[in-house]
């Protein structure tokens, strides 16, 4: 593994070299123009030469790293995750299908629809799926100048997982966090007996009985723990023998930032979201199918 | 003068219209919460009735196994009719509690005879009592709940003006675990 994440690193490394020689050529260029394009017209044809040069090397560097990154999600984080994860399939420019996103129940429809970092596989035998979520919706307004424009705001970023949940319900359940229904289903909102729980999230049902049925102590201690440890606006919805989670906290899962070394410390960050998952499946117990008829 | 009188009468009928209003929509307020608990109540009465069904299946499965040992489940033998209609909160309980303790004596059989883990059947209905007990331990919360939502209302003043004048109590709650109550006698 060090190896060919040394390799990924060797043209990664390359590609911020490029980067920055192109970046520095661009400094050079415009200082050329500005201290010596200025009284010598020879100079200034130098000055602008230097800068594009520089700007199409730097470009070059851009487009190298952007493929170097590509490479390395679609080769070793795919092997990589397919290993750690029981059937896991990693796509990186795939993403939860905005069926499945808006089946959630809390997620209103986006104008501009974005996704990347598909992770599918089964966690101790439970199936899921996820991906990170791009959602922004189309702003017009009127400027100073009395012309209309159009801007896209986002109101969610962040990653969304589609568990399979085993526990037999008809009726609809949402426990959110400064979300509210959006499926259009009769919900109530119901108080549960934990004052700490009520205050960290508003609970809805189409049926009171089902709140109670699957938020157990122990169901809502767990959600309570996921939320101290994810930061983020959540939510969770059940439905349909599946279970929605949606973490609203403006970050990508698998970065690859330039200048951070792709090595086995990047690599463990990256187990660590899905050791994240096992936690999540082993903490609300979605893995015990006690519920479940063989 | 007569203006003043006037003026006097309308303020005084305006206090006691928004008065009766208030009392009407409080004392709405108290029923409709009463109902609530009402309906979770019988939320347990299904519960413990399907919890009963399939703890007799259960106990007929195991029958089987103990014939010498018949003594044991012969309580649920006398509860063929199910669980009695009209039986108080406290009354109810005490049938839970009853119907624990079924269920421990079956854990003892499964524990004596390791077969009956094979029976298909038996297994079957293990998992139907877990889901049962769920849906059971979610009935007692929710009524819980609700109960405890009527009885802060009865409590807080000025509510409890209306409470006491319609004549609504405090309820008590379904707890998990009874106390040995020695003037509760169950017949069944």
């Amino acid at each position: 593994m060090a190896e060919e994440l040394s390799l990924h690193q060797g043209k990664k490394k390359q590609s911020e070299l490029i980067a920055i020689v192109g970046l520095l050529t661009v400094v050079i260029g415009i200082l050329t123009l500005i201290f010596l394009g200025d009284t010598n017209d020879t100079m200034a044809t130098v000055g602008i030469v230097i800068l594009v040069v520089g700007i199409i090397v730097f470009i070059v560097g851009l487009i190298k790293f952007n493929l170097t990154v590509k490479k390395f999600k679609k080769t070793f984080l795919k092997d990589y995750f397919s290993k750690i994860i029981e059937e896991g399939s990693y796509f990186p420019k795939r993403y939860v299908s905005p069926q499945a996103v808006y089946g959630s129940g809390f997620l209103k429809r986006a104008d501009r629809f974005k996704g990347k970092d598909y992770l599918s596989g089964k966690i101790d035998g439970i199936e899921f799926e996820s991906s990170d979520i791009h959602l922004q919706e189309r702003q017009v307004y009127t400027d100073s100048k009395g012309h209309r424009k159009t801007k896209y705001v986002t109101y969610f970023k962040g990653r969304i997982f589609k568990f399979d949940f085993h526990k037999p319900i008809e009726h609809r359940l949402q426990v959110l966090e400064k979300y509210r229904p959006r499926d259009g289903y009769k919900y109530k909102k119901v108080e549960l007996e934990s004052i700490d729980f009520n205050k960290k999230f508003k609970t809805y049902a189409t049926d009171a009985h089902t709140a109670f049925y699957v938020l157990t102590p122990h169901f809502m201690e767990a959600l309570m723990k996921i939320e101290q440890n994810h930061p983020g606006k959540l939510g969770f919805s059940f439905m349909e023998e599946k279970m929605y989670f949606a973490i609203n906290n403006n970050k990508s899962t698998f970065p690859i930032y330039p200048f951070v070394k792709i090595d086995e410390r990047l690599v463990d960050t990256f187990k660590e979201d899905v050791e994240m998952l096992y936690e999540l499946v082993d903490d609300l117990k979605l893995n015990k199918r006690i519920f479940k008829e063989d | 003068m007569p203006n003043e009188v006037l003026i006097i009468i309308v303020v005084v009928v305006a206090i006691l219209l928004l008065i009766a209003i208030w009392f009407i929509a409080t004392m709405n307020s108290l029923r409709q919460n009463e109902v609530k608990v009402n309906e979770a109540e019988s939320g347990i009465d299904v519960a413990l009735t399907k919890r009963f069904d399939t703890l007799s299946k259960m106990v007929d499965t195991v029958k089987g196994y103990t014939k010498h040992e018949a003594k044991t489940f012969e309580n649920v033998v006398k509860w063929r009719k199910g669980m009695p209609d009209d039986l108080t909160l406290e009354q109810k309980q005490e049938f839970m509690q009853k119907l624990n303790q079924v269920q421990a004596d079956i854990n003892v059989a499964v524990e004596r005879y390791p077969d009956l883990k094979a029976e298909k059947v038996f297994t079957n209905l293990q998992k139907t009592i877990a889901d049962v007990e769920e849906h059971l331990q979610a009935s007692r919360r929710l009524f819980n709940a609700n109960v405890s939502r009527l009885n802060q209302k009865i409590v807080s003043f000025p509510t409890s003006i209306v409470a006491a004048k319609i004549g609504m109590g405090k309820k008590p709650f379904f707890e998990a675990e009874l106390e040995k109550r020695a003037d509760v006698k169950m017949e069944f």
